[in-house]
Parts: C-alpha cells; structure tokens; sequence
C-alpha cells in the first residue's frame, strides 16, 4: 500500500516536473540569450549585423574588441574603475565591520540608534544629495580626482556593509570573547584576532556587493568626472551611444569587456555570493 | 567582560569613522540640498534666497515635471506590482524543485550583479525600429511596434518596455530573498497541513503566505526605492526622449542641474524624489501588519 502510494506520488511529479522544467529552461533562455546574442554581435561586421543579426557571425571579427579597446580608451577606464572600486572596497569594509561589531557585540544605549541612523542611509537616493555634494567638492577641487568618487563610493557601501556584517557578528557565539577576554585580549583585540577572520564569509559577500554596485554606478561618475583620462568604464560605455550609434559591433564589444569581469567573478562565486547575501539578510 | 563591552572610548573609536564620514556626505548635503531648493542658485553666482518659487515653477509651469512625477510613480506602482509577483512565483517554483535549484537561482539572479547601464545599450539595440526584434517578428510577416519611440497614450509604450525591462534585470533580488524566507519555514507545518487534508494551494494560501510577511516590507521597499532612483536604464535606452515623453524624476534633475546648471531648481526635484521615497517607506511600515508566530 505504502509502496504504492509512493510510485503514484513519484509519476504524479513527474508530470507536473517536466512542465514546470519546462517553465524554468524557457525562462532562462530568456535570461541568458540576449547576453549569448550580444556576444554573437560582437563578432560580426557591421554590415553583416543589419542583413542577418540573429545567425552566429561567419567569420570571427576579433578586430572589434581592438578596436574598441583602443578608440573607447576601454583600457584607461578599466584601471580607473579598478582603482576606485578597489580602493572603496577596502576602506568601506574595514570601517564598515568596525561599526558593525559595535552595534552587534557592545552594550551601550547609543549603539541601537546608530544602526537606524546608518540603516536610513539605504532609503535615501544618491540623486537627493548630487547637487551639494557636487558644488562642495567642486569647491575642494575634488571633482575630476579619483578619490573624488571614492569617498562617496564609500560612504554609499556602508549602509549595506554594516547591515550585512552586523548579522554576521550577532551569530557568533559570545563564549568566544569572554574566554579570549579572560585571557586578557583587550576590545580591539577581541575584534582583529577573533571577529574579522571568523566573519571572512560575510566580509566577502560584503565585498562583493560593494564591488559590484560601484563598478555598475553610472550617475556619480558622470557628474563628477569630465577628464577623459579620469572616467570609469560605465561612463564610458555611454559614449558609444552617442557619436559611435551606428556602430553596433564596437559598442557590443566594449560592453562585452565591460561585463565580461563581473561575469566572471559572478560564475565562480554565485553560491557563496546568493548564501551569504540571504544570511545576512534574514538574521538582521 | 562587561567592563569591555561597556567601554565608550572604544565604542566611540569603532564607530567614529562610519559616522563622521555618513554625516558629511549624506546627511549635511541633506540640509543643504533643502536650502538650496529654497534659492535661485546656478553655481556661478551665491544661492540667492527666493522662497518657494522653485517649487511653485515646478508644480504649475513645467510640463516636463509633470510627465516625469507621473512615469516615476508608475514605474514605482509598475516594479512593486510586477516584481512582487513575479519574483514570488519564481521563488515558490524554485523551492518546490530538487535537481538544479541552484543553477536556475543564479541564472535568474544574474542580471543583478550586471550594469544597467551596459544592458540599457544591449536592449535599446534589440528594441530598434529596424534591426532586433522587430526584424524577428518580420521574417514571421508581423510588422512589430516602434517599441521605444511611440508617443501615444497615458502612459507610452517606452515606459512598459522599460518597465518589463527592469522586471527582467532585477526580479531575482525578490526571488532570492523569498527563497530564502520561504526555506526557513519548518517542513513540519506543512506536514501537519498536508495530514489534516489541505491542498498544496492552501497549504501556500494559510502558511507561506502569512509566514513571508516580514520579507514583504523588505522587498516591497526596496522595489519602491529601486524604482524611484530608476537612472541607468532610461538614460541608456532613450535619454528621455521622445520629447521627454519617457524622463523620469531621475534624469530630469540630472538634465536641469547638469546640463542646464539649474541646482536651485534641481533641488527642488531632489527634494520631491527624496519626500516620494520617504513616504513610500513610511506607507509600507504602516499599511503592512506584521504578526509575529511562534516558530
């Protein structure tokens, strides 16, 4: 009886399965052709875009990747965008879990208020604060600077860095830190040895997401930097709509480089990077 | 133990960095930003004090804001409708499948983690009158629309291409955080619905539903807030145009303070957008009652 029930149960599945399998692969080709056709373009000559876009390219145009590379200055405004998003990247995750660990771990009445100060932070658009923050730092000679970009990159990150690591460091055990504290490690101890390598997990997720937001902002980047030589790839990438709008094949390369390293890091990294988001996310 | 955890001085040091730095680049240019509104400021000249004139140019004189207030607040409707059930539909999927759960998660989520920007230009190319799609449709007879430069209606048909657009590049951040929301919940309530007779329909209707609740305020805010900063996408697929038909309160503070140099003005918009934002959280906090279970 038992058995039988169960072999139903299994045939039952497998029916409903394959539609629902069905609905599943349909919906990500949907996600994932366009990103194979732009790769496709990207391959193909001009010419050969308007009379076939949808065939794979016949002979592979690598010249397009050159090209781009070199009259889209890809190549300065990826180190830009590598040295600005490096350097928030690591400013804004130590001062990040700095204040993170004081909110989660110490005992002090303040400490609760910070975090709705911080966590405000999330709900207010960059647009709001765009203007003074461009005429004060315009004042401070500090637009068309790299490090320009990276104080506000950084101060945007925190929001999400503290709410992330904050739920990471509430899960740690608190025996941990007395026996180190009864072994004499002062505070600052207590956060270098023990917290930051146990929390290496959500440091990277944090990292990630740092990372990503600030290799993706277009906005900012537009409005602070106008010195060729000073822009990141995003702002780049805008450049191929306007004077290069006919050509396609140029523009599809560039963005492929410009994709290509999120891709990347994305695919070798997707699970720890979906975990560990939704840890954080559901603890805090 | 308690001595150090209750130790200011090192609370103060942990903190300080974080603070100073948030409380000069956001919230005092929040200050400033309501001034300025207040002024007839260009950047060349002082901020010259002029009462609510900006806001008063923005309410009765600019056609431009009106359109723009309008499509921000149906693109904000739009994602929070859309992204709501879209993303929990795929969420529910997802967790009812064994095999491959993770490797469509991660497709799903992809678009994510990738510039809008770099997609902006991806798919104003598909949605060209001539090439893209509408040369797909053609080789089946079908002479498609002019998906991104129709003017026509209330709401134009630019708008809901982006729209879907959006839904596209950003449902798998509602996917995700269901999932995660709806894997917490313990197989055994589900169980005991399934002995005492529920079906798998009201099993979802009396226990996931009521349980995923707190993740509603979260996404259902972040939709809202996603969607008002809403910059990337249209700047790269249509910069406004048709005839401003498709500028949202984004792109229209970024015209008027960075092209034509209006800041006052620009803060005027800034200040709109910011109220919209705060007033839609606060709408969300309010009009959502979170019942807490036992777990």
């Amino acid at each position: 009886m038992r058995i039988e029930d169960n072999q139903k149960k299994k045939k039952k599945i497998t029916v409903s399965g394959v539609l629902l399998y069905a609905l599943l692969i349909a919906l990500a080709l949907v996600y994932l052709l366009p990103l194979v056709w732009m790769l496709s373009v990207s391959l193909k000559s001009n010419r050969e875009v308007l009379t076939s876009p949808f065939t794979p390219p016949s002979v592979l145009q690598l010249g397009n990747y050159i090209f781009a590379w070199i009259n889209g200055q890809l190549g300065v405004a990826t180190l830009n965008s590598v040295i600005v998003c490096t350097t928030a990247l690591v400013i804004s995750l130590l001062i990040g879990a700095m204040a993170a660990f004081a909110i989660a771990r110490m005992r002090l009445g303040f400490l609760k208020y910070m975090m709705q100060y911080f966590l405000i932070g999330m709900m207010i658009p960059v647009h709001c604060v765009l203007i003074p923050l461009f005429v004060r730092f315009s004042n401070w000679h500090l637009t068309n600077q790299l490090i320009g970009l990276i104080i506000p990159y950084i101060t945007f990150s925190l929001p999400m860095t503290i709410f992330l690591m904050t739920g990471f460091f509430k899960s740690m055990p608190g025996e941990i830190f007395e026996a180190a504290c009864i072994d004499g490690c002062s505070i600052y101890g207590c956060f270098i040895r023990i917290a930051l390598p146990l929390s290496r997990v959500g440091m990277f997720v944090a990292g990630i997401m740092t990372f990503v937001g600030n290799w993706n902002e277009l906005l900012l980047a537009m409005v602070f930097i106008s010195d060729v030589a000073k822009k990141t790839l995003p702002v780049t990438l805008t450049y191929f709509v306007g004077p290069y709008a006919t050509n396609y094949v140029q523009m599809f390369a560039a963005i492929i480089i410009a994709i290509a390293p999120t891709i990347i890091v994305y695919s070798i990294f997707s699970n720890q990077i979906v975990d560990g988001l939704t840890t954080g996310a559901v603890k805090g | 133990m308690n001595r150090l955890l209750e130790d200011r001085k090192a609370a103060f040091i942990f903190i300080a960095p974080a603070f100073l730095l948030f409380t000069l680049i956001l919230f005092v240019p929040i200050i400033q930003v309501i001034y300025y509104s207040l002024c007839n400021y260009t950047g060349l000249t002082k901020p010259d004090f002029v009462g609510l004139k900006n806001y008063i140019d923005l309410f009765t004189s600019d056609e431009t804001m009106k359109i723009a207030l309008k499509n921000s607040i149906f693109f904000m409707l739009f994602s929070g409708v859309t992204q709501q059930i879209v993303g929990l539909f795929l969420a529910v999927l997802l967790t009812n499948i064994k095999a491959g759960r993770n490797l469509f998660k991660n497709i799903y989520y992809l678009p994510c983690v990738l510039s809008s920007a770099a997609l902006g230009l991806l798919w104003a190319f598909l949605f060209n009158p001539k090439i893209g799609i509408n040369n797909l449709l053609s080789t089946f007879g079908i002479q498609g629309p002019n998906w991104l430069f129709n003017t026509k209606g209330f709401i134009p048909l630019p708008m809901w291409v982006i729209g879907c657009v959006a839904l596209w590049q950003y449902v798998g951040q509602n996917m995700m955080l269901y999932m995660a929301q709806i894997s917490g919940i313990s197989r055994d309530i589900y169980e005991a619905s399934y002995i005492d007779g529920a079906s798998k329909g009201q099993s979802f209707r009396f226990i996931t539903l009521p349980l995923i609740k707190p993740m509603l305020i979260t996404t259902l805010s972040l939709n809202c807030i996603g969607s008002l900063k809403f910059f990337d996408l249209i700047y790269n697929m249509t910069q406004g145009g048709p005839n401003h038909r498709t500028d949202v309160l984004a792109t229209h503070l970024y015209t008027q303070g960075f092209k034509y140099y209006k800041y006052g003005y620009a803060s005027a918009i800034s200040m709109v957008l910011l109220i919209l934002c705060l007033f839609a959280t606060f709408l969300i906090n309010k009009c959502i009652k979170v019942e807490t279970y036992e777990s």
